[in-house]
């Protein structure tokens, strides 16, 4: 322990996040010599070790943690005192969060091994999912605006170019231009809702704006402020009317890309929202407001994905209808809600992760991504296309699966706050969403016509890994409790233990 | 102490100039430039705050304005090298020609 302590005074930063930026930063040199020196595997064995070892440095963190449950830790960097220089406050759900980082980028990493073997630039892929997950966990922790600004911007940089990597075809090009204009107008109005906030309080930090906004009465400003950040976190997390990139740019993304891109990426835009506005406001002010969004979102995007022809497409709306029923949990104000909100985040990372996986696995073996023509690949590629059938009932709330699990406790969570109609809501768009996902399914599993498609099975390490997340998801359904455990912990912190966080900062 | 209404009544008109340009205009570069006058109205915005608070000119603010410049000048990088690979593909850097993208 002492040991542990003193390592993160020396490196300055969380141990996740100084595993992750060193990782991130050492891949160029090492491509290098891979090219110049042809040692063969360097690359993909250093992007295992880190990968591996930003799942340890979160272990060290959780343990940690543990021990005094409701302790939150504050790393200052440089020597600064906390309320004046940048920081990381680490409590309960920044941990959970980047947990959730490390073991979905752990898998995307493995699956990527084999998925852009073809490619050409790898050192840059690589280096560019590694400073993309530092961005994820150090938004994660910050414990200041500007702190979770910079990693904000960090991970939008690297989402930009990974979304158009494949440079080459059309596609990535228009996606991530379109992508890049919309993300960052919303880094703007973010900013702008910073500036507001600065100049109401004088200061940036978290803590201090909680204690000196609570319980503060709504003045227009107020208004514009949250209009802002709803705007600047909404687009990132693809809340409806600002989605419109996410269903161009996460299906022309490489597989491994959209699984971390809808896994994990739009959560992380959501994880800010929620920790911003429970920080500020008070949960009766912004509870309407994301409740309508939250229909919005669902509805339109349920719809939405029961149209499209492209399987890769259907998933991308499909995750915003996720959205939609995480922020049913947000808009319940209660820590039972925001405990289902962070439950499905973690299931759905699971879920959405394994469905981008397998898809991309069928897409790489038959070179197209339209459902009819791919009608029959479930009897050629069976392990995979079990995998992708696993991940597709649990997005849809079959129980046995974790996504039942979360769903469950996010529609119940609205009538314990007394919106019955949302729930109805809920449960309906999740009836509705079953039709689209078993639509793939039966074209899957049908005979094919005419000659159709021969191919074979994926390669073994791609397969092994969609079906280890399959059995971790049925896992997690059947045995749910060290999560929901975890996650109401969490919540807790995040809406009733908002005095420890301040006095952490503020002693 | 300054008076804060000027700056802020510039700050409105910087985001609704920025805003215009997004919607209206067709050129890559100048969507580019739209979304740095919009980085540059939260920038003067927070410069503009900086002297209301404490009676003196507080250099945090100066500080976040430096970072988000550096910050707002690599997307626009990135930005920009998107829009010469979309000049490569299609010889135009018209954004009504990238019509292929359904909805």
């Amino acid at each position: 322990m002492v040991a542990q302590d003193l390592l993160i005074q020396t490196i300055q930063l969380p141990l996740p996040l100084a595993v992750l930026l060193i990782g991130g930063l050492a891949m160029p040199i090492l491509g290098l010599l891979a090219e110049r020196a042809a040692l063969g595997r360097l690359r993909e064995a250093w992007m295992f070790i880190v990968a591996a070892s930003a799942i340890g440095s979160v272990w060290l963190l959780y343990q940690q943690l543990r021990e005094e449950p409701g302790r939150v830790l504050v790393v200052t960097l440089w020597g600064q005192r906390p309320p004046l220089g940048g920081c990381f406050e680490i409590d309960t759900l920044g941990v959970f969060m980047s947990g959730s980082v490390a073991f979905l980028g752990f898998l995307a990493v493995l699956y990527s091994f084999k998925y852009m073997e073809r490619e050409s630039r790898l050192t840059e892929y690589y280096t560019l999912v590694l400073l993309m997950m530092a961005g994820m966990t150090g938004v994660a922790m910050a414990g200041d605006f500007l702190t979770l600004f910079i990693f904000w911007e960090l991970m939008s940089l690297s989402s930009y170019v990974l979304v158009a990597f494949l440079k080459s075809r059309w596609g990535p090009i228009e996606a991530g231009f379109k992508y890049l204009i919309m993300s960052a107008t919303a880094g703007a109005f973010l900013l702008l809702s910073m500036s507001f906030l600065y100049g109401m309080t004088g200061t940036l930090n978290f803590a201090q704006l909680a204690a000196s906004l609570q319980g503060a009465v709504v003045t227009p400003w107020m208004l514009v402020i949250f209009s802002s950040l709803i705007i600047g976190f909404g687009v990132k997390s693809a809340i409806v009317p600002l989605h419109t990139w996410l269903p161009d740019a996460h299906p022309e993304a490489p597989s491994p890309i959209s699984a971390l891109l809808s896994g994990i990426v739009i959560e992380t835009g959501l994880y800010g929202l929620t920790r911003v506005l429970y920080l500020l406001f008070d949960p009766g002010f912004f509870q309407p407001s994301i409740a309508a969004l939250a229909v919005l979102t669902m509805t339109l995007a349920n719809i939405m994905a029961l149209l499209q022809q492209d399987i890769k497409r259907l998933l991308a709306y499909s995750s915003i209808a996720q959205i939609g029923y995480m922020l049913v949990g947000v808009s319940a104000g209660t820590a039972y809600g925001v405990m289902g909100t962070f439950l499905h985040v973690f299931n759905h990372s699971l879920l959405k992760g394994l469905a981008f996986l397998a898809v991309g696995s069928i897409v790489h073996q038959a070179g197209t991504r339209d459902i009819q023509s791919l009608r029959g690949v479930g009897r050629m590629m069976p392990f995979t296309s079990f995998a992708l059938f696993v991940a597709l009932l649990g997005l849809g709330g079959v129980p046995a699966t974790n996504g039942f699990i979360s769903k469950f406790i996010l529609f119940n969570s609205a009538i314990g706050a007394g919106m019955p109609l949302l729930t109805l809501i809920g449960v309906l768009n999740s009836a509705f969403s079953m039709a689209y996902y078993l639509l793939v399914m039966k074209t899957f599993i049908s005979k094919p016509e005419g000659e159709g498609l021969k191919m074979g099975e994926a390669p073994a390490l791609m397969v092994a890994v969609t079906v280890a997340m399959a059995a971790l998801i049925v896992f997690f359904g059947l045995y749910p409790q060290p999560v929901i455990r975890y996650a109401a912990k969490a919540s807790r912190g995040l809406v009733e233990g908002l005095s420890t966080y301040i006095e952490a900062m503020l002693p | 102490m300054a008076p804060l209404m000027p700056f802020l009544v510039s700050v409105a008109l910087l985001l609704a100039i920025g805003l215009v340009c997004l919607m209206v205009k067709r050129d890559m570069v100048r969507l580019l430039i739209g979304v740095e006058i919009l980085f540059n109205a939260a920038n003067l915005n927070f410069i503009a705050l900086s002297m209301q608070t404490s009676g003196f000119v507080d250099p945090f603010a100066h500080s976040v304005v430096m970072m988000v410049i550096v910050l707002d000048g690599c997307v626009i990088a990135v930005g920009l090298a998107m829009a010469l690979n979309v000049y490569r593909h299609y010889g135009t850097l018209d954004i009504r020609k990238l019509r292929r993208l359904r909805w």
